[in-house]
C-alpha cells in the first residue's frame, strides 16, 4: 500500500489540475438540481442523489484511467508496475466519488423535509442520512466497477468504451438483482412507510463487485500496453 | 520468452533468452521493426511476454524516446512526485530533482509546466526522473534523440556513473557510436531471436567501427602497486617507464574512473595528468591539455 500512496497522490493531482472532473461534476449538478427540490421528502431525494452517482462514478473512471499520457504512465509503470499504476488510477476515481456523494447527501439532507412520503410520519435525520449515505457509497462502488471493466484496459477503443459505459452503468441501476437497485429500492419504498432502512448488504456485494473488477483491469494493464 | 499483440497478432518478438548481469551497461541493436522497443518495456516491466517471463527485477527506472507529456505540473513538482513514486523521501526527491536539472542545463525551467517545455527539455525531465530514482536497473530507449550535444554528453557520464555504482543499464540508440567501445555486452536483436554481439564491437553490415572519445589518465599509486581491480570502465592499463600507470577509458568513463582512484582506492592515487585521448584505443603521447591535479 505503500507504494501505491505517491501514486494515488500523482493520480489525485493529476485529476484535480486536469478539469476533466468539470463535465461529469456538472451533469451531476444539473441532474441533483433538475430532481431535487428543498422540503421534499429526505428519503426519496437520498435514494435519487445516490442512483445519479453511479454514471457519474463510471466517468470519473475513465477520466482517471485516459488522463495520464501514455510516456507518463510507462514511466510510472516502470518505476512500480502497471497493475499498481492502475490501481492507484480507479482507487483515486472512487475516492473522488465517495467524496462527491458525501458531499451531496449532506446537502440533500440538509435541505429535504425530514418526513416520509405522504408527510405524516417523522424520520430521524441522522439515521436517513447514513442510509443515504450507504446507498450513496454503493452506486459509487459499483459505478467504480462499470468504470474498470469498460475501459482501458478491457476495452480500448475511445467509441465502444464509451458507449459500453453509458449502457452497463444504466442496466446496473434498473437491474432488478443489481445491489444500486436494491439501496436505491430500500430507500424509495422506506420513505413510502416512513422507516429508514440500512443497505448494508448491497454496500458490501458492492464493494466485492468493484474489487474484482479493479483486480481483473488491474491483471491485464500489463498485458495492454 | 516472446511477445504478440492481440490474441492472432504476429510476433514481434520470440525465441529471445537474456541474462542481463548486475553492474553492467548492455546495448541492444537491431533493424527498425524487429522490436527494440518492445524488448525495453519487458525489461522495465511496462509490458509482460505472452509466453515466457523476466524474472528478478529490481528497482527500474525508465526512459521513453519521447516524452511529451501534457501534464498540468511544473517540471520540478513532477519531478519531486516522480521521486516519491520511485520511492524516496520528498526532500530527497526536491533536492534530486534540482541537482540534476543543472546537470543537465535545465534548471531555468524547473518551474515552467511541462505542457509548455520545447522537446529537448521534456525530454531532459524524462532523463532527471531517472536519474534521481538511482534506480538498480536504468532503461533508455534512444533517451539521447531531442538532447543537445551537452545534455547527450552529461547523460553518457550519468550512465558510466551508474554503471559504476553497480548499476546495470540497458539501452537502445540510433547513434552506433553512442557509448562505442563502453558496453559490456552488445546484443542484436533480429526476426526470431537475440544474437551476442562482441563487445565493443559495431555490427552495422560487419564493418567495425571507431571506437569513440576516450581519456587517457595518468595515475601514480605506492611504488610498484598495481592499479585496484574492477575499475569503471574496465580501462586498458600501460604502465609508464617511471612507474605511472596510464589508464584508457571511454570518454564517458573518465569521470568515475578519476572517482575511483581518487576515493574508493585504498590508499588514493595520485593523478598526473588527464589527457583526450583520440579515437584511437591505443593512448597517444598526452598533449598540452593536461590537467594536473596537484600542483
Amino acid at each position: 500500500m505503500t507504494a501505491v500512496l505517491p501514486l494515488l497522490r500523482y493520480q489525485t493531482a493529476l485529476l484535480i489540475r486536469s478539469h476533466r472532473w468539470l463535465p461529469p461534476l456538472l451533469l451531476y449538478g444539473i441532474f441533483l438540481v433538475v430532481g431535487v427540490q428543498s422540503g421534499q421528502p429526505i428519503l426519496d431525494s437520498l435514494g435519487y442523489t445516490a442512483a445519479g452517482l453511479l454514471p457519474v462514478a463510471a466517468w470519473l473512471v475513465r477520466v482517471c484511467v485516459v488522463g495520464d499520457p501514455p510516456a507518463a504512465r510507462q514511466i510510472a509503470a516502470a518505476a512500480t508496475s502497471p497493475a499498481r499504476v492502475h490501481l492507484a488510477c480507479v482507487l483515486t476515481a472512487l475516492l473522488c466519488s465517495v467524496a462527491l456523494g458525501t458531499l451531496a447527501t449532506g446537502i440533500v439532507a440538509g435541505i429535504s423535509s425530514p418526513y416520509s412520503a405522504d408527510h405524516r410520519v417523522a424520520v430521524p435525520i441522522g439515521e436517513a442520512t447514513a442510509g443515504g449515505l450507504l446507498a450513496a457509497v454503493t452506486c459509487a462502488l459499483l459505478g467504480t466497477a462499470v468504470g474498470a471493466l469498460c475501459n482501458w484496459p478491457l476495452l480500448r477503443r475511445p467509441g465502444w468504451a464509451m458507449l459500453a459505459t453509458t449502457l452497463a452503468a444504466l442496466l446496473t441501476l434498473v437491474q432488478r438483482s443489481s445491489p444500486a437497485q436494491a439501496a436505491v429500492g430500500d430507500l424509495v419504498s422506506g420513505s413510502h412507510s416512513g422507516t429508514v432502512p440500512m443497505p448494508i448488504w448491497p454496500c458490501l456485494v458492492a464493494a466485492l463487485a468493484c474489487a474484482a473488477a479493479t483486480a481483473a483491469a488491474c491483471a491485464l494493464s500489463s498485458r495492454r500496453s | 520468452m516472446g511477445r504478440r499483440y492481440g490474441l492472432r497478432g504476429p510476433w514481434v518478438l520470440s525465441g529471445i533468452d537474456l541474462d542481463v548481469a548486475a553492474g553492467t551497461l548492455v546495448r541492444i541493436e537491431g533493424t527498425n521493426g524487429t522490436g527494440k522497443s518492445t524488448l525495453l518495456r519487458l525489461i522495465a516491466g511496462i509490458d509482460q511476454p505472452t509466453v515466457g517471463r523476466v524474472a528478478g527485477r529490481p528497482r527500474t527506472a525508465y526512459v521513453p524516446e519521447r516524452f511529451p507529456a501534457a501534464l498540468p505540473f511544473t517540471a520540478a513538482d513532477y519531478l519531486a512526485r516522480m521521486g516519491q513514486v520511485h520511492g524516496h523521501g520528498r526532500t530527497r526527491a526536491v533536492r534530486g530533482a534540482g541537482e540534476w536539472l543543472e546537470r543537465f542545463g535545465a534548471a531555468g525551467h524547473a518551474h515552467t509546466p511541462l505542457a509548455e517545455l520545447s522537446k529537448g527539455t521534456s525530454q531532459k525531465v524524462a532523463v532527471v526522473q531517472a536519474l534521481l530514482a538511482d534506480p538498480q536497473l536504468l532503461v533508455l530507449d534512444e533517451a539521447w534523440s531531442g538532447l543537445d550535444q551537452r545534455a547527450r554528453a552529461e547523460l553518457d557520464r550519468a550512465v558510466a556513473g551508474r554503471v559504476a555504482e553497480g548499476g546495470t543499464v540497458v539501452f537502445v540508440d540510433h547513434d552506433p557510436l553512442r557509448l562505442a567501445g563502453a558496453p559490456d555486452t552488445v546484443y542484436r536483436l533480429r526476426a526470431g531471436g537475440l544474437d551476442r554481439a562482441r563487445p565493443g564491437q559495431v555490427a552495422e553490415s560487419g564493418e567495425s567501427a571507431p571506437p569513440g572519445l576516450r581519456v587517457l589518465i595518468e595515475a601514480e599509486g605506492p611504488p610498484g602497486a598495481d592499479p585496484p581491480g574492477g575499475l569503471p570502465g574496465a580501462p586498458t592499463v600501460q604502465r609508464a617507464p617511471d612507474g605511472a600507470i596510464r589508464l584508457t577509458v571511454p570518454a564517458a568513463y573518465s569521470d568515475a574512473l578519476l572517482r575511483a582512484l581518487l576515493t574508493a582506492a585504498r590508499p588514493p592515487w595520485h593523478i598526473r595528468t588527464v589527457t583526450q585521448a583520440g579515437a584511437l584505443p591505443t593512448p597517444r603521447e598526452p598533449r598540452s591539455q593536461g590537467v594536473d591535479d596537484r600542483p
